[in-house]
């Protein structure tokens, strides 16, 4: 208003002097350039006083009748009329301008501590550190309050322990915003909360809830600042999870090798001995001794040859436990596998003849050739630990429209009828004090090798003692035909 | 009896003297070293025929040592080891290793292997004959023929030469890979199940028993092994 009055007058002290040489149109011009350089300065308010008051000084030192506020001749009163109306549309636009370039300066501050807030940011290594962060940011430049809460499952927890967890109807919008995926506003007593989501969808990993006491800070005009803030967050959030699940792979992978390289080296460890053993027995089993000592190193040599298989199956067990077992899967005739199961086995059949049927027009079979060989070593030795001295044992193949049926069965022994089931357990074995050796491992291996396969395993006593496994069919790949024969 | 010699390096004193009377009551020869560098001594020292190598010695790797062998030396290498993974067996045969044998053996399967080996170096005449002789089976590469039990068999090309390939080195484990390139070409190298079907295809043509098969032995993981 004091910018009006001080234009005015002014404008008034430099015409007057001039006042009988100049039109009063032309000193209306002057009043123009006062209300324009009011407008500029002092925004709309201003402009129209000093547009109001221009026009009755104008009307009053310069308009004859002189000190009078009658406009004699009535083409002053459009002069009076035009300046009025021109000083209006200016006080307009300058304050137009005035208000954009307010909003163009609150945007660059804006955009500059979100910067600031993305560099710290991306500094931050913890859940905590980005709260922290997110929080002193958002009291400094929005003066509210913030918190971070993530997503456990079903359940919503600040990610710094011993902060108080929401309750109310505070804790019911995280929900409702975590179900779908949107912005939640609410009032708790005198606190106004804004529950954003982390990401615009649902199950997000998390949201952050603001909370102020002044409802303005709710306004449309900060929820696309709010919105960037939480993208911000979120952005870090999800770098914090990549980050970590990086460094379990990397960890899994280090664990996984150390495993390895120890049952690698307790395996090296268990069978040296082990061969020296078995070499002994076996050179003496071959020397010239008693019948009664002759015996007895036979019987080392197979005790040995025992304890052998049972360290593998400890070692294997150990393996196929420790993580996820990778099948090298491919796809092959199943009378390989078994004949080099049979040669494995070598002089352990030597009592029991093998005999093998299978189909004549037995399609591939897509499997891990070295667990197939253990399986199918593993049911032959015990069919032949279980079989009558001098009995066969046979391994039989059969398909149907989606599997192939492969059992080992052996004559004249039969599983306990009640324990068909529990045959597979770990360290289950037929007989509980048998005499016969083994730790029943060796069906529990079969177990986990064929339904990482995909397949099942079953025992039953219909012909002989048997045990059936199963393996998909599918369709082989096309060899190329060759039909030309030299 | 010629007298043929091995040489057996292994660190476990127990396992050498119970190698070496199993295969001095064969009649040969052994020398024996337990480190690789006394072994290496020994090779250029004696004309040896064939070397047994364990794989965990105190003083290298047994694969690395092999590499270098096989710059100088073409003698047969059979690995007797406790590592039984068959990435660690192809490793040793890739390296020049002619057959792998896991710790514990049976005496009998390691003098098979060791005779089986033995057998190679003078069958260098043979295969300027161009003719091999196995069970009741003989092959004549010149005229390209197979007979079993005196009767023609007929072979596919592809078949003649899996079988050629595989009767160049009788008694060396020859890993998918190896056989796949020499018989398909290197585009195949990865394409096992090819070569699992043509040597079910010799099995069902060559052996009495295609499920136990005698002949075209399996090394399961790993490859194929002619035992003749």
């Amino acid at each position: 208003m004091l910018w009006a009055v001080i234009a005015c007058v002014i404008a008034t002290l430099l015409a007057w002097p001039w006042r009988d040489f100049l039109d009063p149109a032309n000193t209306a011009m002057l009043y123009l350039l006062a209300v324009a350089v009011v407008a500029a300065r002092a925004g709309k308010g201003a402009a129209i006083a000093a547009a109001l008051l221009g026009t009755a000084l104008l009307d009053f030192f310069f308009i004859q009748p002189r000190f009078t506020f009658t406009v004699g001749d009535v083409q002053y009163a459009v002069t009076l009329a035009v300046m009025f109306a021109v000083a209006l549309i200016i006080g307009n636009l300058t304050q137009g301008l005035q208000r954009e370039k307010e909003a163009a300066l609150e945007r660059e501050r804006q955009s500059g501590a979100l910067y600031q807030l993305a560099s710290q940011l991306a500094g931050a290594l913890t859940l905590a550190q980005i709260d922290e962060m997110t929080r002193r940011f958002l009291h400094e430049t929005q003066s509210c309050h913030s918190l971070l809460l993530m997503r456990h499952g079903e359940e919503v927890s600040p990610v710094i322990s011993g902060q108080t967890p929401l309750s109310g109807k505070p804790y019911y919008a995280v929900k409702t915003s975590l179900q779908q995926g949107a912005a939640q506003a609410t009032l708790d007593g005198a606190l106004h909360w804004l529950i954003l989501p982390l990401h615009d969808m649902p199950q997000a990993r998390g949201v952050l809830a603001l909370s102020f006491y002044d409802v303005g800070l709710l306004g449309n005009e900060r929820r696309p600042l709010f919105k960037a803030i939480a993208a911000l967050v979120a952005t870090s959030v999800e770098r914090l999870y990549f980050v970590e699940i990086a460094q379990q792979a990397q960890l899994q992978m280090t664990d996984e090798c150390l495993r390895s390289s120890i049952l690698s080296a307790l395996s090296h460890d268990i069978r040296t001995p082990l061969t020296v053993l078995y070499g002994m027995a076996d050179t003496l089993a071959q020397s010239a001794l008693p019948p009664a000592l002759h015996e007895m190193a036979d019987a080392m040599r197979q005790q040995t040859f025992r304890l052998n298989s049972m360290a593998s199956n400890l070692l294997d067990m150990a393996k196929l436990r420790a993580g996820d077992i990778r099948l090298k899967l491919e796809w092959q005739p199943v009378e390989e596998v078994i004949g080099a199961s049979i040669k494995l086995l070598g002089p352990a059949l030597a009592q029991h003849p093998v005999s093998v049927v299978l189909p004549a027009d037995m399609p591939l079979l897509r499997f891990d050739a070295v667990l197939m060989e253990r399986v199918l070593c593993n049911l032959l030795e015990n069919a032949a630990k279980y079989a009558a001295p001098g009995s066969s044992i046979r391994i039989e193949v059969r398909t149907d429209q989606k599997f192939a049926h492969l059992s080992v069965c052996n004559d004249g022994s039969q599983f306990p009828i009640d324990r068909l089931e529990g045959l597979f357990e770990l360290f289950e074995r037929g007989d509980i004090e048998s005499n016969v050796p083994g730790v029943g491992l060796g069906l529990a291996i079969c177990r986990s090798i064929v339904s990482a396969h995909g397949g099942s395993i079953y025992a039953d006593n219909n012909e002989g003692a048997c045990v059936t496994f199963t393996l998909t069919l599918g369709e082989p790949p096309v060899i190329e035909p060759e039909d030309e024969y030299e | 009896m010629n007298e043929q010699t091995i040489l057996l390096i292994e660190d476990e004193a127990q396992i050498r003297r119970l190698v070496r009377t199993a295969m001095e009551e064969e009649g040969y020869r052994v020398r024996e070293s337990g480190t690789l560098k006394e072994g290496l001594a020994q090779l250029h020292a004696d004309a040896v025929h064939l070397l047994i190598l364990d794989l965990g010695l105190p003083d290298g790797d047994g694969i690395a040592f092999l590499r270098e062998l096989r710059t100088q030396f073409s003698l047969p290498v059979l690995v007797l080891s406790a590592r039984s993974a068959e990435g660690e067996k192809i490793r040793a045969l890739d390296a020049g290793a002619d057959d792998y044998l896991t710790k514990p053996y049976y005496t009998g399967e390691l003098l098979a292997r060791v005779r089986a080996q033995l057998r190679r170096a003078p069958q260098e005449s043979a295969t300027a004959e161009n003719r091999f002789h196995f069970g009741d089976i003989e092959v004549n590469l010149a005229q390209r023929s197979v007979t079993r039990k005196g009767i023609a068999v007929r072979l596919t090309p592809i078949e003649f030469r899996l079988l050629c390939a595989m009767l160049v080195e009788p008694g060396k484990v020859l890993t998918y890979r190896h056989l796949l390139s020499a018989v398909w070409g290197k585009a195949f190298v990865e394409s096992n199940h090819y070569l699992r079907i043509y040597v079910s295809h010799l099995r069902q043509k060559l052996e009495d028993d295609p499920a136990q098969p005698r002949f075209f032995v399996t090394e399961t993981g790993v490859g194929y092994r002619l035992d003749i």
